[in-house]
């Protein structure tokens, strides 16, 4: 097929053995590429039961028929593992250069297994294969570390690292390149397991697309597209945009979801950082939005200030969920955050349950005075500092809200807001009912990005009054879009720009690979896509119960009212296994496999 | 015979995002019935918005932008607007 290799590489570290293996035409032609093809990978190479920070866990790097073709946002590498945060599939993206290079070595994904016996650097040059000792990197930040390879190796190399978290096993680590992060569930802690300290590629082989002029016509219209309104939240403020209208309509998580609305939302809010604290604005590799504000710190005095990236996600998580609001101490923890190497959600959200410890009386095992309190900015920089190096309360911070809560005890976990291990994102799912089936049916937990189904909740295309299989029709289907940009490895901050996404994005695939797509294709590979990652949730001992929300959303209180009830969840969880053709305990049956096509490919 | 015809009731705009930046303010008070007549109104009171907000054509409101009218999301300008009423204008890209 056009755009691939049809072969990925298979580095073994306990063995230091490499081999090369096909990836068969009807894998991209069925699963696309990206996470569709990292999820296959893992499928393949994960056994069931596998410990997650075992070196029998497969630690997988994919690209897709778009990377490296110029179509606008599609220079994105999916990562895949078993995550050791949720003991489930753990699947991110990351974007930027390293999809590139990964891509160029002549190989579509690589698949790292094993444990090296002393802390290594892997070097695939060009499809070759070699080790350096990393002793030297251990405690830099993942940005330090690819400024040394560089320098040592060449300018041409792209660097993933972890920080000081993926090499003390925090589990929800996050490996870095290229100032990106392949962020939640966990993949840092899993190549720190492996005793990886960094990964250099550098290529020079891309595959020949079919039809090249009218595939850089096609490109050109939507990068277009792409600079027009529906993209210019994005271009204009970023992401952080949210934070003030989210608060004004009563879904911010505040305070460890205690609230929807954060006092102090105004002084965090996109627009104030922007006008107050902006610096720059930078893109990814081939991205003509060019989303990724930065910001400085500004209570310097004239000494040194700190400058951050910040994304929403981010800012909520170390914002208004630990009740901070002061904009200078969220931007110098977003920065603490990607030097140690980890999740900012997880890491703020586990920071954010320890702070209603603290409120509650709940004791953790450690000194009070290094339980941070809500509200209390500096506390919560000395916190990420005690979580990446696994000190004092640290320790058992970086296990994660929900291991914490199992041991601490003391009925903590029901205020433990995660769903399947996984720390819910910025968006209350108390009055976004929607997503609020979304977080808890989500293969990789509570996740914002595998299910996009926020979107109907704030549109006027879906009634606030919608019966449940209205809903778990339209979760459903933002599944599958989400699962078809992830595979596609299409930025999803592009979706509007498509007027017919599934339509417009098949015939860019036509173009690609030469390989006729239709719309219809696309929709059924990512549904596809989302069973197979259900496959491998069933295989590692998901069960229904796992499918559902924390106990504090479903029902109200007078800080936070709430649309859901348990009966009500449940409800759309049945509606939600009736859509998607699934047995009503969520399992999937064997002809439904057969029928989507799934089962041809994973046998 | 004489009428009278009651003035247009005041609408306060709250403004987030792009909008927000362009007007330079964060609430506008307006006069319409109808979101419709609020999105005109606007045109006028914030000039700003005009081209990349608003069209300048209809006064309506371009693609990638939406209303929030008594907690509906709404790009229809003809829903009526109660007395007293409060509206938000956002990105309809919702989220992040
Ligand atoms: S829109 Fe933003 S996140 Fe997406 S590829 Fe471009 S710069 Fe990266």
């Amino acid at each position: 097929m056009h755009g691939t290799h049809g072969r990925f590489l298979r580095v073994d570290l306990t063995e230091r053995s490499v081999a090369a293996e096909a990836i068969p035409d009807t894998v991209f032609a069925g699963l696309i590429g990206g996470i569709g093809l990292a999820s296959w990978l893992l499928v393949r190479h994960c056994p069931p039961g596998a410990d997650p920070l075992g070196p029998e866990n497969p630690l997988v790097f994919a690209s897709s028929p778009f990377v490296g073709t110029g179509v606008t946002t599609a220079s994105k590498i999916a990562v895949a593992a078993k995550s050791p945060q949720t003991g489930v599939i753990g699947d991110s993206l990351s974007s930027s250069y390293l999809a590139i290079a990964l891509k160029r070595t002549g190989f579509d994904a690589l698949v790292v297994t094993g444990r090296a016996a002393t802390p290594t650097v892997l070097v695939v040059d060009d499809g070759r294969v070699s080790y350096r000792p990393a002793n030297d990197l251990l405690g830099l930040a993942p940005e330090r570390v690819a400024e040394t390879l560089r320098a040592e190796l060449g300018g041409g190399f792209r660097v993933a690292a972890i920080g000081v978290a993926g090499e003390r096993g925090v589990r929800y680590a996050a490996i870095a390149n290229d100032g990106r992060l392949a962020g939640r569930t966990g993949s840092g802690a899993v190549m720190g397991s492996k005793g990886l300290k960094a990964i250099a590629i550098r290529g020079s082989r891309l595959p020949a697309v079919a039809d090249p002029k009218g595939l850089a016509a096609a490109a050109r219209d939507l990068a277009g597209r792409s600079r027009g309104p529906a993209t210019a939240k994005y271009r204009e403020v970023g992401t952080a945009a949210n934070l003030a209208f989210f608060d004004r309509i009563g879904v911010l998580p505040t305070r460890n979801f205690q609230s929807g609305h954060f006092a102090q939302a105004e002084a965090i809010g996109g627009e104030t950082l922007l006008l107050e604290h902006g610096t720059d604005k930078h893109g990814c590799a081939a991205c003509t939005v060019g989303c990724e504000h930065h910001y400085r710190t500004r209570d310097g005095n004239g000494g040194p200030e700190t400058d951050a990236r910040l994304e929403y996600e981010t800012l909520f998580a170390l914002g208004s969920l630990c009740g901070v609001g002061d904009p200078n101490d969220v931007l110098r923890a977003a920065a603490r955050c990607d030097d140690l190497g980890m999740d900012a959600i997880s890491a703020g959200a586990t920071i954010a349950w320890a702070m209603e410890c603290r409120e509650r009386g709940v004791d953790l095992g450690s000194p009070m005075d290094e339980v941070p309190a809500f509200g209390d900015g500096p506390a919560v920089l000395r916190a990420l500092d005690a979580i990446g190096a696994r000190t004092g309360i640290g320790d058992l911070l970086a296990e994660g809200s929900r291991r914490a809560a199992e041991i601490v005890g003391q009925g903590s976990d029901a205020w433990a807001m995660h769903v399947k291990g996984l720390e819910l994102p910025g968006y209350d799912p108390r009055k976004l009912q929607t997503l609020a089936l979304g977080l808890a049916v989500g293969t990789r937990g509570a996740c914002h990005n595998r299910s996009s189904a926020y979107e109907v909740d704030l549109s006027d295309r879906l009634d606030p009054d919608a019966e449940a299989t209205m809903r778990a029709t339209a979760a459903a289907a933002a599944e599958d879009q989400a699962a078809i940009l992830d595979s596609l490895t299409l930025c999803k901050f592009l979706r509007h720009a498509f007027a017919d996404l599934p339509a417009e994005a098949a015939a860019l695939h036509s173009l690609v690979t030469g390989s006729p797509t239709t719309a219809d294709d696309l929709l059924r590979s990512g549904e596809r896509i989302t069973n197979l990652k259900k496959g491998f949730n069933i295989a590692q001992g998901w069960t229904r119960t796992d499918d559902t929300l924390p106990p504090r959303v479903l029902s109200a209180t007078p800080e936070a009212p709430t649309d859901l009830s348990r009966p009500w969840l449940d409800q759309m969880i049945a509606a939600y296994y009736g859509v998607r053709g699934w047995a009503a305990d969520g399992t999937i049956p064997l002809a439904h496999s057969a029928r989507i096509g799934l089962s041809g490919l994973v046998e | 015979m004489t009428f009278s015809v009651a003035a247009p009731p005041a609408v306060a705009v709250e403004l987030f995002g792009v909008p927000r930046l362009l007007a330079a303010q964060r609430h506008v008070v307006v006069a319409g019935r109808t979101l419709g007549e609020v999105a005109g109104a606007l045109a006028g009171a914030c000039p700003a918005l005009l081209g990349p907000v608003l069209d300048p054509g209809t006064g309506w409101l371009v693609d990638g932008y939406i209303f929030v009218a008594g907690e509906r999301f709404s790009r229809d300008p003809g829903r009526v607007l109660g007395e007293g009423a409060s509206v938000l204008l956002v990105s309809s890209v919702a989220g992040g």
